[in-house]
């Protein structure tokens, strides 16, 4: 037994198997981070053999940089909507595709593929759709909406970048609600069809409380991956037309490495990470008071 | 309970001998001397041979540069020279410094002009190189720091209207004579002339880099034709005392921009366009000009129509043919080799040496640039003419001394920040008063 060893015998056991990860966890994540934190103290610019301290300067700077609130306030605009439909999408999805609907298997599998091709592809074929195919069409068929680039205005472009999004994300969460469907007792179902519920009431009172626990890890899930967007907004719109669709992750590295700035660059990476880390966990918190047991 | 605690503590110590060691051994690897003895081992110079890499970061030349290495290896058979390409959509800068992060930069880095003063800790001295006296008079002045040079120039790059003489022949109804374009009247007059035969005037491309690195820093390089006063300008750009609103200059640009939105084939939805459309466009002669540079001539050539009759035209900033930018092109060294000082042996610094020395003054490293990579190249020596009719249309211009200097050392976030707002303008989005208003602001902003 693992107790009645001493405590050296345990360390090593336990360092056989956990080891690797920590030593790898550490390396990879924990020592870049710290080193990361260094680096908002300094003025380097990513190359120079020197750097001097420069204590909260950047922090500081972080405060004043209006266009970093301005794209931060944007990814919220952006994290809001999106994670919205994202939700509400691949919750009707999962909801008829487990009705027992013909075929149903097939459509699964045909709106999570989608979350299999890379972010990066996927902008460009989007952004192919978006300033070709869709143009061509609007010019054909005298459909004035698609008559010019969505891309092309700033508006447009925001929610063209919102439409991708869903398309990329929902068939992944539906994955997940679909296995929280699943999970709802049969019993309880049965027992309101017996009593008579109509579906919609089984779905408002049923339902939905018992599948809070999904509801969680979605809205986290889509919560942080649309926070940290910058595949697709890289490849569908570069931040354009006229930087009006410039998220705050494409910001930050812009920050670094285009304006050669990797202090302020990195100081603006952390703030963003510890708002981010923020505001997930808080929504993880009060959800959690949402469960019910069935 | 207590030795759970204790073990809580081991993994804390634990983190902490990592977090110390990787830091240390960090900074230890950072003095350049010790370096190169390391660096020493793990070449395999005992036998003679030597093995050198070149990080390539102008993608388009990148098979003509492997068959150069080649090529290289049978006049040298002792030196291997790699070629390392920088992926598509990253800067050099970009990869060079990962490289120099991870300890192993390549022996020879393609930078752009701007870029290499932040490297100069790095690099070699190349003052005292053979090719230095061959070189373009000032081709090394933007890369020469407290009195050495750092970097070897390695191509000529120039920009202004592409035309496509084709369709500017039949327009004018004869023989086109690009010298007859010094005005911003005579330029209206040709958009004119081109839609009244037929076809689309010009394509204004509206990549960001192409309107804020290449035309609005015709303002700044066409104040003057003395650098000094250029320097002057910007320097009272960063300090803020510049009004750009009554600046005659910039005044002027911007009214041959406004032509250039009047007939601008996309005026539409000028934004929409992507630079694959200018060569194509262009070439195949559904429009007959194109603001673009010399780069650009392997994706014209795909879809020429004009037998390869194209040239550069400057762009006017007035309507007195007399003024300084009216008849000169823009054109700088926009390529620069540097060498590594850090981890490169002696061995390796010297087939470098070597190399360079091999494409400026031997016969087959003279046919790489000029006949197979179609570079404009910065020596006096080289004879070699060139193929492509855009370097030869700036070859022309350069012995005609008809250059602006373009401004090759620009901040490196010019073109992305003024380059929003120089779209903001061509879109409509925003009128000539704040868009001097927001480039005077980016340059407040520049440390």
């Amino acid at each position: 037994m693992i107790s009645e060893k001493g405590l050296w015998s345990r360390l090593r056991l336990r360092l056989l198997f956990t080891g690797p990860t920590l030593f790898a966890f550490a390396t990879v994540m924990i020592v870049p981070f710290l080193y990361g934190i260094y680096l908002t103290f300094t003025n380097w610019d990513g190359i120079s053999t020197t750097s001097t301290m420069v204590g909260f300067e950047n922090y500081a700077y972080v405060l004043k940089d209006a266009v970093f609130w301005k794209s931060f306030y944007l990814t919220l605009k952006y994290v809001i909507i999106s994670v919205a439909l994202v939700n509400v999408v691949a919750f009707l999805l999962a909801y008829f595709l487990s009705s027992g609907l013909k075929g149903q298997s097939f459509f699964r599998a045909g709106f999570f593929i989608p979350n299999l091709v890379g972010g990066i592809v996927l902008g460009f074929v989007w952004q192919f759709i978006f300033s070709n195919v869709l143009v061509s069409i609007g010019q054909k068929t005298g459909i004035a909406v698609f008559g010019t680039s969505w891309l092309a205005d700033p508006d447009k472009a925001f929610f063209a970048l919102i439409i991708v999004t869903v398309w990329q994300y929902a068939g992944y969460m539906m994955v997940i609600y679909v296995a929280g469907l699943m999970n709802v007792p049969k019993d309880i179902m049965e027992a309101a069809s017996i009593d008579g519920a109509t579906a919609f009431r089984k779905l408002r009172t049923m339902i939905l409380p018992l599948m809070v626990p999904s509801f969680i890890v979605c809205v986290f899930l889509s919560l942080q991956r649309t926070f940290m967007v910058y595949d697709l907004n890289l490849t569908l719109t570069k931040g354009g037309p006229f930087k009006s669709t410039e998220m705050v992750s494409m910001h930050v590295y812009e920050k670094a490495f285009l304006s050669r700035d990797y202090g302020v660059g990195q100081a603006e990476a952390l703030v963003l990470f510890l708002l981010v880390a923020g505001i997930t966990l808080l929504q993880v918190y009060f959800s959690k008071k949402l469960e019910v047991e069935a | 309970m207590k030795s759970w605690k204790s073990l809580q503590a081991l993994f804390v110590s634990l983190v902490m001998v990592i977090v110390v060691t990787a830091c240390g051994g960090n900074a230890g690897s950072t003095p350049a001397d010790s370096s190169t003895a390391e660096g020493g081992a793990n070449s395999g110079s005992a036998s003679g041979e030597v093995k050198i890499t070149l990080l390539n970061s102008k993608g388009e030349i990148q098979t003509q540069l492997e068959d150069a290495a080649k090529a290289f290896k049978e006049d040298y058979p002792t030196i291997t020279l790699e070629i390392v390409p920088v992926p598509a959509g990253q800067s050099p800068f970009e990869k060079a410094s990962a490289l120099y992060a991870a300890n192993s930069p390549s022996t020879i880095t393609m930078l752009d002009t701007g870029d290499v003063e932040k490297f100069k800790d790095r690099i070699l001295d190349l003052s005292g190189e053979k090719w230095m006296s061959d070189k373009v008079d000032g081709s090394t002045d933007l890369t020469t720091f407290d009195g050495k040079n750092y970097a070897f120039p390695l191509s000529i790059e120039g920009y202004g209207f592409i035309y496509n003489k084709a369709v500017l022949d039949k327009a004018v109804s004869g023989s086109f004579d690009p010298a007859t374009i010094t005005t911003t009247q005579a330029l209206e007059d040709l958009f004119k002339k081109i839609e009244a035969s037929g076809t689309g005037a010009l394509i204004v491309s509206p990549m960001d880099w192409s309107l804020a690195a290449h035309y609005l820093p015709l303002a700044y390089a066409g104040q003057s034709a003395d650098k000094a006063v250029v320097n002057q300008f910007i320097t009272d750009l960063k300090g803020g005392s510049v009004d750009l609103s009554t600046n005659k200059v910039f005044n002027g640009l911007m009214d041959t921009f406004d032509i250039m939105k009047e007939h601008n084939i996309d005026k539409a939805s000028p934004l929409a366009g992507t630079y694959e459309k200018g060569p194509e466009v262009l070439g195949k002669g559904e429009v007959g000009i194109w603001f673009q540079g010399n780069w650009a001539w392997p994706q014209i050539s795909s879809f020429d129509t004009a037998s390869g009759a194209y040239g550069f035209l400057p762009v006017p900033i007035s309507n007195n043919p007399d003024d300084f930018g009216n008849t000169q092109i823009s054109a700088a060294v926009s390529k620069r080799l540097v060498l590594d000082k850090e981890k490169s042996t002696p061995e390796q610094q010297a087939a470098a040496k070597t190399f360079l020395e091999w494409m400026v003054y031997k016969e087959k490293g003279q046919d790489f640039l000029i006949n197979k990579a179609n570079i404009v190249p910065a020596f006096k020596n080289i004879t070699l003419e060139p193929q492509d009719p855009l370097a030869k249309s700036i070859g022309a211009y350069i012995s005609g001394g008809k250059i602006e200097e373009s401004m090759s050392a620009l901040p490196a976030d010019h073109w992305s920040k003024v380059g929003a707002s120089m779209q903001k303008y061509l879109a409509g989005a925003a009128d000539r008063a704040t868009l001097a208003k927001e480039i005077q602001e980016y340059w407040t902003t520049v440390k």
